[in-house]
Formats: structure tokens, C-alpha cells, sequence
């Protein structure tokens, strides 16, 4: 075997295993799922949230967009708390915690009124669990007061964690939602009210499509439908943007963030350790393959961090971070010019309708020969005819030109050279290809 | 501008053809290309791919892999179970294996399983990854007879477990039929070449020139501390059919015929007008070379009809479109010459009173190979009357510290991917039979 770096990490005092927990939702709603999960390799499950009463579900509740032949690009629900009885899912969740004491196994909690938050975190930490999860962020609630209404609110969040800390003593992580524009400011009233640790993102409001002959949108629940949560691929960069702005929040220093919103591969996993979650969670890629997922997960990036050299997990966690800058601190003196590898072109002219028709008119077309030429002094070097092209290392970035500015200094006219006064080594990216 | 893209695109049929005798007919996937195709991969719930994999090289996995962007972990998953991950993703016969048991052919197609296995184990080799990481050899010496797929197999098998192995071959180079049979078109010297360096990198010594019976005896082998012997010699004798003037100039055998195009690759003389007599892979793989090292008529003579050729049907059609031609219900009845050199070689109707006269200056028998004769070598050794080794329980035989795996295994299919799990089993019997303390 190939050699793999130890994937296990601290999560507020507990060592887990690995950083791959479900996220709280039916992917984790009964002993026999978590337990399949955690069978497959997972290192802990984020159980399904209670209420104290069961809400009323209706049918159907999905929906998954498709982009070409791609199904999933994201996934609406419309699904509320958990629909089995409460002490059933006690009894579900202590027996859980029993048979896997080393992996984490942490209840969340949706409560109706500060009693019955506090209630209810009393009546979780009676079985032995880990940590709870405060949900303040499922959008799609039938009552008043609950989910994401929450965590839009500083002041119910104050009340709420409040009153789940008088419950329980264990570590209190708040589930936080994006449908808001500055998440740093609940999050941080969280942790002032004595949460410990942040977990993001929760689905986010939307439509993801209409239906054509009954005039709403999708799913058609009796000829009507409503706006609800959308989850997974889609919603990644969102979740990843969210995770970035709490991690560089001076006021969040040091306080653990699990990661969550549309991760399917290690390469997504690593993506919000990267930008500072110590952990990961997912539900819809859990969905629509399978607990199985988490294999390919634990082996794809601990292959990677041992090539790369990282002898702990915690090593990679943030490191992304001193790398996301203010986009006035983006160096803007040079373009990089892309070369076209005429040997792998096959003459579509998908480079040349995009620049024509979405940049800098920079692609002269031969019809004959059925062959793209970058012009050098139009091109701006945005590079979208490389991503448009559908042959792999068709395109690559190549030449890089420096900016020179006449005497009139910045502004003025300019001229792009390779060998300017101001020449600097460039770092060049790759894109996504593996 | 290349046609790189234009997979199983193949050119209109001309006197010479265009592709050359070492060139790989099939292209390899781009990265895009690969993730694309496992996307069409149902991900199945318990594949039948994998079942349908004799080796267990255990594609629902691999490609699994690939769909989640796990390319290394594939690769792993690929090298710990099938050690010739690379040659078998080329020369499988997945129509008959992994590909026949597809789910997705209820769609439309079957997943390209052997494709996507050759670009996984190209992009192993491009990113140096090393999957496999041997321990320290610490354990009982282990010989084996030969450097074919059963052998190499065997021998990483038992490398993985810390025993160090020493393989004696007697040509002067490894890999068996990989490197003197299969044309390169259907498989590049490279591959073969990088396959067995993988091996050897598990710590594996290969002494080749070394003919056991000949330069080395059994009892030497034993003599030098060898705890466990392999028998994994292959069939390495054409057959013949007994036609009046089979002694004449021009007259060969398949085995003969391939291993003097490989090796000599510049100065073999594929003959002028080619008679092949055969209808599977070994015949067509006749047929391709004589043909891509420019002969000029190429016919094969099979005596059954097309849809009963055992011949892989993909190669079949390839062959055909190399402007090859074929003659079925038809064998040989005479070989006629000219001063002890051939000239015409007549056939008859197997199922009919037609006949057949062509101009031919070589005549290639291709119906089948035997093993040699291993009784002198092997005192003892139980055989059967075409010189297969007896094979008990997992390739043990009567002789406690003899194994047998791959074509000369009584029991085997002879493929390449059988002999890589004949090897893997004969090796387990192997660790149990030393871990047993050699009993
Ligand atoms: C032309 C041809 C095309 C084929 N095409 C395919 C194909 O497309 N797909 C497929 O799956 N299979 C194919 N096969 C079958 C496949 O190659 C064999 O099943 C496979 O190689 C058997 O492996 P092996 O290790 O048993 O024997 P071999 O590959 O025959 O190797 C045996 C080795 O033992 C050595 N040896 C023999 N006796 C001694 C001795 N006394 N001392 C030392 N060394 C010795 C030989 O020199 C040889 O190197 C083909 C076979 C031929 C001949
Ligand atoms: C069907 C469904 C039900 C969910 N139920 C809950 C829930 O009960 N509690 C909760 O905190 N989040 C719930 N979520 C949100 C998920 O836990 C997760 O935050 C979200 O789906 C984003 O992750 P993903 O893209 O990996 O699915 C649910 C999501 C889905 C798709
Ligand atoms: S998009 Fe790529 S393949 Fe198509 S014409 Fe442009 S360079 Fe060639
Ligand atoms: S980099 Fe942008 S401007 Fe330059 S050729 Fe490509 S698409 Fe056109
Ligand atoms: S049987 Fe076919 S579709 Fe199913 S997992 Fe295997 S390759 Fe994919």
C-alpha cells in the first residue's frame, strides 16, 4: 500500500478519527444508518434533529436540478425535524454513543422555547453524547420561532444558547445559516453566549426550478409548492466563502468551524479544511451514493497529505487562509497569455465563440483549417477560452507579459512586455485538472 | 491536426497500412476524458464487474474511485489486487469478463472498463505514484520457473508479504508471451517492460538465460535454500496439423512466427503472401503482424465458421479492417513447393467439397500451444498426456513444495488475467504451505 498520512483531529477536546461526519439530516436519522456510516469508515455523525413534537411531512419533498446530463447540481428538501418519536431517537442515539465510543457522536437539538431547549439539551446529555448541535438554521420550519428565522436573530440566539447551556454541560456547536449576508455576526453572539465551536452551512433558500403546466415550483406537493433549502454541489463555493469569512474573523480567532455544504470528494473535504474547518459534514452526496463515499474520501486525502508532507491533519487546517486576500491586494501588473497545443486542438471553435462573444474579440478563426490563433496584443489573458475548451491541456496559460507604464504613471498608457523593468516571478495555477 | 480524439475511428483500408507495427492501436483517455466516462458508470450497488473481473481487480471500485476524483486511491485499489493492472487493462478479453457483466449495457453501452484501467495505471506512472510499498523480505526463499504473468503475479503476491522471490527465466528477456507473443499494437514493449520493473521493485530478482532443467537443476534450486518452487513455464510448443509438405521452407509456428517479429524487429522477414491457420487471438495476432510488418496478402484459414471463432470479436474486426483476409470452414489438405520452398498451400471444405488454392510463401500454424514436457525437470510431478501439470487444491500438486500456476496449470484458463489470479492463489498455498513451516 501506498503511504497515507494519519487523518485523525482534535474537535473541541474529542480525537477523531477522521474529520467526515454526516451532517444532521435523514442520512443520519436512525442506529442503523449512523452505524452503516460509521461501519464504512466515517468518524462521526451529526444525528438527525429532534423536536419535541413530530412536524407533518409532505410528498414529495425533493427536488434535483440537472445542468446538461448532470442530475444533483444542487437538492431542494422540504423537510423538516425528524419524523420519529423522541424517545425513540434517545434510545437510538445512547445505544449509538455505547457501541461506538470512539467515534463522535453528537445529537442536535431544535427547541421551541428557551424551556424547551434547555429541556431538551438536559435530556441529550443523559445519554452520554459527545456534544449537541444547536439548529438555528433550517429554512424550511412550519412554526413560528424556529430555524433560520433563528439564526438571523442575535437576540434568539443569545436566548437559545443560553438556555441549552443551563441543560448541558457538553460543548454546544451552533449550526449557523446562510441565508444572511454577514454569518460572523450571529456566529460570534453564539460563541458569546457560550457556544463553543460553529458549524456551516445549512441549505439555502431558493427555487430550483418550475413546473410547466401547474404553474409552480418544483416539487408539485398538490398543485403548489413552496421555497425551501437547496444543499450539495451548487451550493459548495457559497459554504466554502462562509467558512473563509469566520476562519479570517478576528472575533472568531480559535474557534473551531465544521465545515458543511456540498462535499462529495476528499478533493471538496480538503477544500473546507483548507479554509480552516477542522471537520467536514454532508448529506446530499450521502443521498444520492451512498455512506460509501467516505472511502474514497479517507483514502484520497490522506494519500495527498502524505505526498504533500503533513504529518498531522491540523497542519493543513487553514492553511489556505493567509492566501484569500482583499482583491485590492491582488497583483495586477502582468497577464498570462494562453498557448494553444495545435497537436491536441480538434478545430471546435469553442475558444473562438467565447472570446468572440464573451471577451476580447482576441481568437482570429482560420474556417479552413479550422484552426483558433491567439492574438497577442488583444489578448487580455483572462484565460476563458482555456476553460471552455474541451480537450484536456489543449490550452494551457503561457507567455507572461509585464505591464509598463509611460511616464504618466499608473493609468496611462501601457505597454505588456515579456522582459519589463518590472519583471517578477508569477505562480501559476492549474485549475481542476488532476 | 491529430486525430487523438477520435476514438475507434479507423482510417478506409489501403495496400500499406497506415498505423506501424509498434504503435498502440487504441489512444489513451485524457483525464477529462476518463472522469467523463465514469460518470457514465451506474455505480452499482455489489458490481457485477467486479465478479466479472477473474483477477478481482475490482473495477466497481477503481472507477468509483475515479468518479470521486480518487485517481490514486484507484490506482491502489488497481496495483494491490492485479500487479499487471496495465498490461491486463490492454489485452483483457473484457467482452467476455468485466465488460460482458456491465450493468450499463442495459442503457446503451457498456463502461469502457479496460480503458479507464489503462489510464489509471498510465497516471500512476506519469505522477510516480508508488501504490504499492513492499515490507522488508525477511522470510523463506521462494523460486519460481518462468517470468510469465502466473510467475509475476505469484511473485509480487508473495513480495507484498516479505518473502523474497527469485524468478528463473530462460529467454533473455521477461514477461513470457507480454513479451514474446502479443503484438505491440495490442500491447507496447513499454508497458510489459515497466510492468515487470514494477515488479522487481517489490524486491523480485528475475535471473534470466536461466533454463531450469538445462543451466539450473531442481535440486540446486533446493540445494540453494529455495523453501517453495513455482512451476509457471506456460505452454511453450506450437501444435501442428500432420498436412503432406509441413517440412517445407516457409512452414512455422505461431509461437516461432511472434517471437522473431518481436525481438528481431528489424531485420524479420514477415513473408510475402501469409497463410495463417487458426481462428483465436494467437491467429489474429499472426495475421496482424505479418501484415503491419508489410506482407503483402494475408489470409487466415479457419475451419469453423466466423461466429464459432474463439477470437476476441473487437480484434476480429480490427484484423478485418487491416485489409486481412479470411477463408472459414476451410483446412489445410497440402503444402506444395518449389526446391523445399513453399508456394501453394491447398485447403478443403470442412463443411462443403469447396477448395482452395493460395499463393503462399509462408504458412503459420496457429491452433494451439502445449506445455513442454516437465516430468525429466520435475521428478515425479503428476501430468496429464498433453504435458499439463496435475494441479490439486489451489495450485498445489503432488509434491509438497511445488505449486503450478497459469497456462501450464491442467485446470486454467489461458489468459492473461487468469494466470494473474492463478499466481495470486498459487501464493496463498504458498504462505499457508511455509507459514505451516513447510509441511
Ligand atoms: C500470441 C498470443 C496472444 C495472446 N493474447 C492474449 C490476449 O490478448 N489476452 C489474454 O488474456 N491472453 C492472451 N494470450 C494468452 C496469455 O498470454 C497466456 O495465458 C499467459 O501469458 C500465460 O502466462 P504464464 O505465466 O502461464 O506463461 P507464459 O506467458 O507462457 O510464460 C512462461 C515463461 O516461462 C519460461 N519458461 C518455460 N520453461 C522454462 C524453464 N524450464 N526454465 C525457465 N523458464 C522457462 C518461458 O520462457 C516463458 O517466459 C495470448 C497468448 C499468445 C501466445
Ligand atoms: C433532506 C434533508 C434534510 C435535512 N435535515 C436537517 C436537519 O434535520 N437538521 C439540520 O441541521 N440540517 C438538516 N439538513 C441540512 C444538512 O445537514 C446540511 O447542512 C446541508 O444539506 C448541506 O450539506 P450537503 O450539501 O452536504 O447536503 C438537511 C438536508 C437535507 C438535504
Ligand atoms: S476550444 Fe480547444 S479544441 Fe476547440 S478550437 Fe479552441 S483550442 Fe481547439
Ligand atoms: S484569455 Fe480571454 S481574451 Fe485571451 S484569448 Fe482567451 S478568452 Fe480571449
Ligand atoms: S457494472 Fe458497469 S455500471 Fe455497474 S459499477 Fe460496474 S462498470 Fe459501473
Amino acid at each position: 500500500m501506498a503511504k497515507h498520512a494519519d487523518l485523525s483531529i482534535d474537535f473541541l477536546g474529542f480525537k477523531c478519527e477522521n474529520p467526515f461526519f454526516l451532517s444532521s439530516s435523514p442520512v443520519g436519522s436512525s442506529y442503523e444508518m449512523c452505524a452503516k456510516f460509521l461501519d464504512a469508515g466515517g468518524g462521526g455523525v451529526f444525528y438527525k434533529t429532534l423536536t419535541t413534537t413530530i412536524p407533518e411531512e409532505c410528498s414529495p419533498r425533493f427536488d434535483a436540478p440537472r445542468k446538461e446530463a448532470t442530475p444533483f447540481i444542487s437538492f431542494k428538501n422540504m423537510e423538516q425535524t425528524s419524523d420519529k418519536p423522541y424517545q425513540d431517537n434517545l434510545d437510538m442515539m445512547k445505544k449509538l454513543k455505547e457501541d461506538y465510543p470512539n467515534k463522535l457522536i453528537i445529537g442536535s437539538i431544535m427547541g421551541m422555547d428557551e424551556d424547551n431547549w434547555e429541556q431538551m439539551a438536559r435530556d441529550y446529555t443523559a445519554l452520554g453524547l459527545d456534544m449537541l448541535e444547536l439548529n438555528f438554521s433550517c429554512p424550511q420550519m412550519t412554526y413560528e420561532g424556529m430555524g433560520s428565522d433563528v439564526g438571523a436573530s442575535v437576540e434568539l440566539i443569545d436566548k437559545y444558547v443560553k438556555a441549552a447551556r443551563r441543560g448541558s454541560h457538553l460543548p454546544l456547536i451552533a449550526k449557523m445559516t446562510p441565508n444572511i449576508e454577514k454569518m460572523e455576526i450571529p456566529a460570534r453572539a453564539a460563541i458569546k453566549a457560550g457556544a463553543q465551536a460553529i458549524s456551516t452551512i445549512n441549505t439555502i433558500k431558493a427555487i430550483t426550478g418550475m413546473d410547466f403546466d401547474n404553474f409552480t415550483c418544483l416539487p408539485v406537493v398538490n398543485g403548489k409548492s413552496s421555497i425551501s433549502g437547496i444543499s450539495g454541489k451548487a451550493t459548495k463555493p457559497i459554504a466554502l466563502r462562509f467558512i473563509t469569512n469566520m476562519a479570517q474573523d478576528p472575533e472568531l480567532q480559535d474557534i473551531p468551524l465544521s465545515g458543511i455544504g456540498g462535499i462529495e470528494t476528499w478533493e471538496d473535504a480538503a477544500e473546507f479544511l483548507m479554509v480552516g474547518a477542522s471537520n467536514v459534514q454532508f448529506t446530499t452526496s450521502v443521498m444520492q451514493y451512498g455512506y460509501r463515499i467516505v472511502e474514497d474520501m479517507i483514502s484520497g486525502l490522506s494519500i495527498y497529505l502524505a505526498e504533500k508532507g503533513f504529518d498531522k491533519l491540523e497542519d493543513f487546517v487553514g492553511i489556505a487562509l493567509k492566501n484569500i486576500i482583499p482583491a485590492d491586494d491582488i497583483v495586477r501588473d502582468f497577464k498570462i497569455q494562453p498557448k494553444i497545443d495545435y497537436d491536441k486542438c480538434v478545430g471546435c471553435g469553442r475558444c473562438y465563440i467565447s472570446c468572440m462573444d464573451g471577451a476580447h474579440q482576441a481568437i482570429e478563426w482560420d474556417e479552413e483549417e479550422r484552426k483558433p490563433t491567439i492574438l497577442e496584443d488583444k489578448c487580455v489573458g483572462c484565460q476563458l477560452c482555456l476553460l471552455v475548451c474541451p480537450v484536456y491541456d489543449c490550452i494551457t496559460p503561457g507567455k507572461i507579459l509585464f505591464k509598463e507604464e509611460d511616464q504618466f504613471g499608473k493609468g496611462s498608457n501601457t505597454e505588456w512586455k515579456e522582459d519589463a523593468v518590472n519583471k517578477h516571478d508569477v505562480i501559476v495555477g492549474k485549475y481542476d485538472r488532476p | 491536426m491529430s486525430n487523438s480524439n477520435n476514438v475507434g475511428i479507423k482510417e478506409g483500408i489501403s495496400l500499406k497500412p497506415s498505423q506501424g507495427y509498434l504503435e498502440e492501436t487504441v489512444p489513451p483517455f485524457t483525464p477529462f476524458l476518463a472522469i467523463e466516462e465514469a460518470s457514465r458508470c451506474l455505480l452499482c450497488y455489489n458490481p457485477l464487474c467486479s465478479e466479472g473481473c477473474p483477477a478481482d481487480t475490482n473495477p466497481g471500485d477503481f472507477i468509483r474511485a475515479i468518479r470521486f476524483r480518487n485517481l490514486k486511491g484507484a490506482a491502489e485499489i488497481i496495483r494491490s489486487n492485479n500487479i499487471l493492472g496495465g498490461v491486463c487493462a490492454r489485452i483483457c478479453p473484457y467482452e467476455k469478463t468485466c465488460e460482458a457483466a456491465c450493468a450499463r449495457s442495459g442503457i446503451d453501452k457498456p463502461i469502457q472498463i479496460g480503458r479507464l484501467q489503462r489510464f489509471i495505471t498510465d497516471y500512476e506512472k506519469t505522477t510516480n505514484f508508488q501504490a504499492l510499498d513492499p515490507p522488508k523480505a525477511t522470510k523463506e526463499k521462494v523460486a519460481m520457473i518462468g517470468s510469465g504473468p502466473a510467475s509475476l503475479s505469484a511473485a509480487a503476491t508473495l513480495a507484498m508479504k516479505g518473502y523474497p522471490v527469485t524468478i528463473f527465466e530462460e529467454k533473455e528477456k521477461a514477461g513470457g508471451v507480454l513479451s514474446y507473443g502479443i503484438v505491440p499494437a495490442r500491447l507496447p514493449q513499454y508497458v510489459v517492460d515497466e510492468e515487470i520493473e514494477y515488479v522487481t521493485n517489490l524486491g523480485v530478482e528475475i535471473k534470466l538465460n536461466t533454463r531450469v532443467g538445462r543451466d539450473i537443476s531442481l535440486d540446486e534450486i533446493r540445494k540453494q535454500g529455495y523453501k517453495a518452487i513455482l512451476i509457471g513455464a506456460g505452454m511453450q510448443i506450437s501444435k501442428t496439423l500432420d498436412v503432406p509438405g509441413k517440412k517445407l521452407k516457409g512452414v512455422t509456428t505461431a509461437v516461432e512466427y511472434l517471437a522473431k517479429a518481436r525481438s528481431k524487429d528489424a531485420n524479420f522477414n514477415a513473408g510475402k503472401h501469409v497463410v495463417v491457420i487458426g481462428g483465436g487471438d494467437v491467429a489474429l495476432d499472426c495475421a496482424t503482424t505479418a501484415r503491419l510488418k508489410d506482407a503483402e496478402s494475408v489470409t487466415v484459414l479457419y475451419r469453423r465458421t466466423r461466429e464459432e471463432a474463439p477470437a476476441n470479436r473487437q480484434e476480429l474486426e480490427y484484423t478485418e479492417s487491416l485489409g486481412i483476409n479470411f477463408a472459414f470452414t476451410l483446412s489445410p489438405a497440402v503444402f506444395e513447393g518449389e526446391n523445399g520452398k513453399l508456394t501453394v498451400v491447398r485447403a478443403n471444405g470442412t463443411r462443403s467439397k469447396s477448395a482452395m488454392e493460395l499463393e503462399a510463401d509462408t504458412v503459420v500454424f496457429a491452433i494451439g500451444q502445449q506445455p513442454e514436457d516437465f516430468s525429466k525437470v520435475i521428478e515425479g510431478i503428476g501430468f496429464d498426456k498433453n504435458n499439463f501439470i496435475t494441479s490439486l487444491e489451489n495450485g498445489t500438486t503432488n509434491i509438497p513444495d511445488i505449486f503450478v500456476a497459469g497456462d501450464i496449470d491442467q485446470d486454467s484458463i489461458k489468459t492473461v488475467v487468469n494466470s494473474v489470479q492463478g499466481g495470486k492463489i498459487a501464493a496463498q498455498s504458498i504462505e499457508e504451505y511455509l507459514t505451516k513451516g513447510g509441511k
